[in-house]
């Protein structure tokens, strides 16, 4: 088994903490908690017959106030950027966090999602943007840490994209 | 080219010219084309014999797997079932050859195994043992029925000094687990998530007060747990202790941690989420769980047993002192109680001093004398007591002797209040005593019909009358004589009595006779020796204080007197008078 250090991006209350619960312990609260510092949890996945122990870093949600500092991102062996489908300028917090990973981590795989797909009519990112966002080599998934839909493929897909990947030397730049 | 030089050669037209063009071709073909033909035959040889194919991959196999390795792990997933299968199959046809070779390794890994865990089992049965039967050991039973916590628990709160339950070995820059041990007591949660949640914690605290890289969180504290975090360059240590470590631990996980770098450094370098070539940091994180209990000074516990000791005699001494004080006092009140003329009528103690309060008689008997008899210090003894008549017959009887002053020859006895008198006395006395009696406090009514009274000149008259008889020429009192001088004896003690009062005494004189027969001269001697024999009787009966008793003169033999009237004459007589400063003041002659 390896173990293999994944973080949580994203702006605040676009559903990180939900996606995490609902993956490792397949539960879901109404209850918005906000995440102070990091919250780490732990889940054990097979991929391509190799087991992975993925240990995920919940960061806190950034917003105009709070930015999310460098020195949680290191050593992650991938990260998952999260938006909020309901909230157009969780893309923008999306797009300067991915940055600042890749700044700090290099070029390792994630994948980013668009949570609260059981609220689509009420989305303001539309397939424009994302469009945009795949053409820029994003791995771009939907889904609803409430209903569970897309949770396990989102960790799924990181998982694989790691395996396929021959590991990294951890010296970035 | 070359094969279609060859198919052109058979179609020669005649024979001679043919073998002959035959010969140069062959010779054109070897000369131009022999190293291609050469190389033609090895090749099929390659195809045909696959011994020789092997025989080349075998050269290049090893740089091959080591490429692939590095690129993937798919070559090992191929692999791994392979040689599992050739491993199992390998026990199964020679497992002696297995045991052979792992024995080296296991055998000392299994003796320490089994010497830690007796080890542990020991200390634990110690401790049990030490702590079961101690006064302590009842304390923290009691504890942990109260809390409802474990025994074992409540004893390891109270004995340990520390012990490092648990030590994590940490990547520290991911975060991830390396390596982690823990005691067997050790409540392990999930020591991944909390390898994260360490190091984040290290970066939120940095990140929170703005701390430089080389500025480490070295300590968190929780309850009765510390966690000590020993930095290296690659990977940290992260030590959960219960209790109070001393800073000495600090080296020894320094010392552990500067090993594991030293050997490691590679493995760290290139960690890339596989921590399986850290179990060969186990024997140094081991080296990092050390425990120091207290154990008690057994000089101490001596110490106790024996202030124990002396508390407990102390207390049954005094017990034995507060009971026989106890004793005594209820012993004198009992005493006091059943005493004629005396009442209780309040009594009680406090702390070794007595109170008592009640009524006594004047005459009841002294209480200090039974307060000594009870056997307690009439120091501590407080008596109040109010004067009273009792009127207990003993008492009363007291009380009438005292105040009607009885002579010896009268008794006084009390019938029901009636105070009776008998004997003896002057009439003057039974006079007054008649008056005074009845006011006697206790005394209803007097009687005295048994006191007899008589007066002084009739009791000497009595006395004067009296004649001893003694046989011929004998001056022994006989036994037939000695019931008149009993009589005179009693007469002269009731004589002493009534004379008392008045300065007077009694004087008592005693005359010896002899009959006419006879030398004078012996007659005389006789006379006196009779005289002196009766005094001699008297004496006995110790009349020296009630009278003054002489030996009276010898009377000379009567001249001229009968025979019979010779016999009458062999007597002794009384002469009783009453003299006051030795002067006779009344006589009465026989």
């Amino acid at each position: 088994m390896i173990q293999k250090k994944i973080c949580m991006l994203g702006g605040f209350a676009v559903g990180k903490t939900s996606l995490v619960r609902r993956f490792v312990s397949n539960v879901f609260s109404d209850q918005y908690q906000t995440t102070i510092g990091v919250t780490v949890e732990k889940k054990c996945v097979t991929v391509a017959s190799q087991e992975i122990m993925m240990v995920l870093w919940d960061l806190y949600g950034e917003d105009e106030f709070q930015h999310v500092r460098d020195l949680y991102l290191r050593g992650s062996s991938g990260y998952i950027v999260v938006m909020d489908g309901t909230r157009k300028d969780t893309l923008q917090t999306a797009l300067a966090l991915q940055q600042t990973a890749a700044n700090t981590v290099g070029p390792v795989p994630f994948v980013s999602i668009i949570n609260k797909a059981d609220m689509r009519s009420e989305w303001e990112i539309d397939e424009h943007v994302i469009e945009q966002l795949r053409d820029r080599s994003w791995t771009v998934l939907f889904g609803s840490a409430k209903l569970g839909q897309g949770v396990d493929e989102l960790f799924l897909n990181l998982a694989t994209q790691m395996v396929q990947r021959p590991p990294l030397s951890n010296t970035h730049p | 080219m070359s094969s279609d030089s060859g198919r052109s050669l058979p179609n020669s037209p005649t024979s001679e010219g043919f073998t002959s063009r035959e010969e140069d071709w062959t010779q054109l073909r070897t000369l131009l084309l022999a190293p291609e033909q050469t190389q033609l035959d090895e090749l099929r040889e390659r195809l045909d014999h696959r011994m020789v194919h092997s025989q080349e991959v075998s050269q290049v196999l090893p740089e091959a797997i080591a490429i692939r390795g590095v690129g993937d792990q798919q070559l090992s997933n191929a692999l791994t079932p392979y040689v599992e299968n050739g491993f199992i199959a390998a026990v199964r046809k020679s497992p002696r050859a297995i045991v052979d070779a792992i024995a080296p390794i296991m055998g000392p890994a299994i003796r320490q195994a089994i010497a830690r865990a007796l080890q542990s089992m020991t200390q634990s049965l110690n401790r049990s043992l030490d702590e079961s039967l101690s006064i302590r050991g009842l304390r923290w039973r009691l504890e942990a029925w109260r809390t409802g916590r474990p025994f074992a628990e409540v004893v390891l709160v109270h004995t340990l000094r520390y012990r490092v339950e648990q030590v994590f070995l940490i990547h520290r820059e991911t975060g991830l687990l390396l390596h982690h041990v823990a005691t067997d007591a050790a409540v392990v949660q999930d020591q991944h998530v909390i390898s994260g949640m360490l190091t984040a914690i290290q970066d939120y605290v940095r990140d929170s007060f703005g701390a430089s890289p080389d500025q480490t969180l070295d300590q968190v504290e929780v309850g009765e747990w510390t966690v000590w975090i020993e930095q290296g360059s690659q990977a940290y240590l992260a030590c959960v202790i219960r209790g109070t470590p001393p800073a000495s631990l600090r080296e020894d996980v320094h010392d552990a941690l500067a090993h594991i770098h030293a050997l490691h450094a590679n493995a760290l370098a290139d960690f890339a989420g596989d921590a399986t070539p850290f179990k060969a940091t186990q024997p140094y994180l081991e080296s990092c769980l050390l425990a120091h209990y207290e154990r008690p000074p057994k000089q101490g516990a001596l110490k106790g047993w024996i202030l124990i000791g002396l508390i407990v005699l102390g207390v049954v001494w005094w017990g034995w002192m507060a009971y026989q004080a106890q004793s005594r006092w209820s012993h004198l009140l009992d005493r006091l109680r059943e005493e004629p003329g005396i009442v209780i009528t309040q009594a009680r103690s406090m702390w070794g001093d007595y109170h008592i309060e009640g009524l006594r008689d004047p005459l009841a008997k002294a209480p200090t004398a039974l307060v000594i008899e009870a056997g307690l210090n009439p120091a501590t003894v407080k008596m109040e007591w109010a004067p009273f008549y009792a009127l207990d017959a003993p008492l009363v009887l007291a009380r009438a002797q005292s105040i009607l002053r009885p002579p010896e020859s009268v008794q006084f006895h009390i019938e029901g209040g009636i105070l009776v008198a008998t004997g003896s006395a002057s009439p003057d006395w039974a006079r007054e005593a008649k008056r005074l009696a009845v006011l006697v406090p206790g005394i209803s009514q007097y009687r005295d019909d048994g006191l007899v009274t008589a007066s002084i000149s009739a009791l000497l008259d009595r006395i004067n009358r009296t004649v001893i008889h003694f046989p011929s020429g004998s001056s022994t009192v006989e036994p037939s004589e000695r019931v008149a001088l009993d009589t005179v004896a009693a007469i002269l003690r009731e004589l002493d009595q009534l004379v008392s009062q008045s300065s007077q005494r009694v004087h008592l004189e005693v005359l010896g006779w002899t009959d006419a027969t006879g030398p004078p001269a012996r007659n005389l001697q006789l006379s006196q020796e009779r005289a002196e024999a009766v005094v001699a009787v008297l004496r006995e009966k110790r009349l020296d204080k009630a009278a003054t008793v002489v030996l009276g003169s010898v009377r000379p033999l009567d001249q001229g007197g009968s025979n019979q009237e010779s016999a009458n004459q062999r007597v002794a007589t009384l002469r009783a008078t009453l003299t006051a400063q030795g002067q006779d003041s009344q006589t009465a002659d026989p």
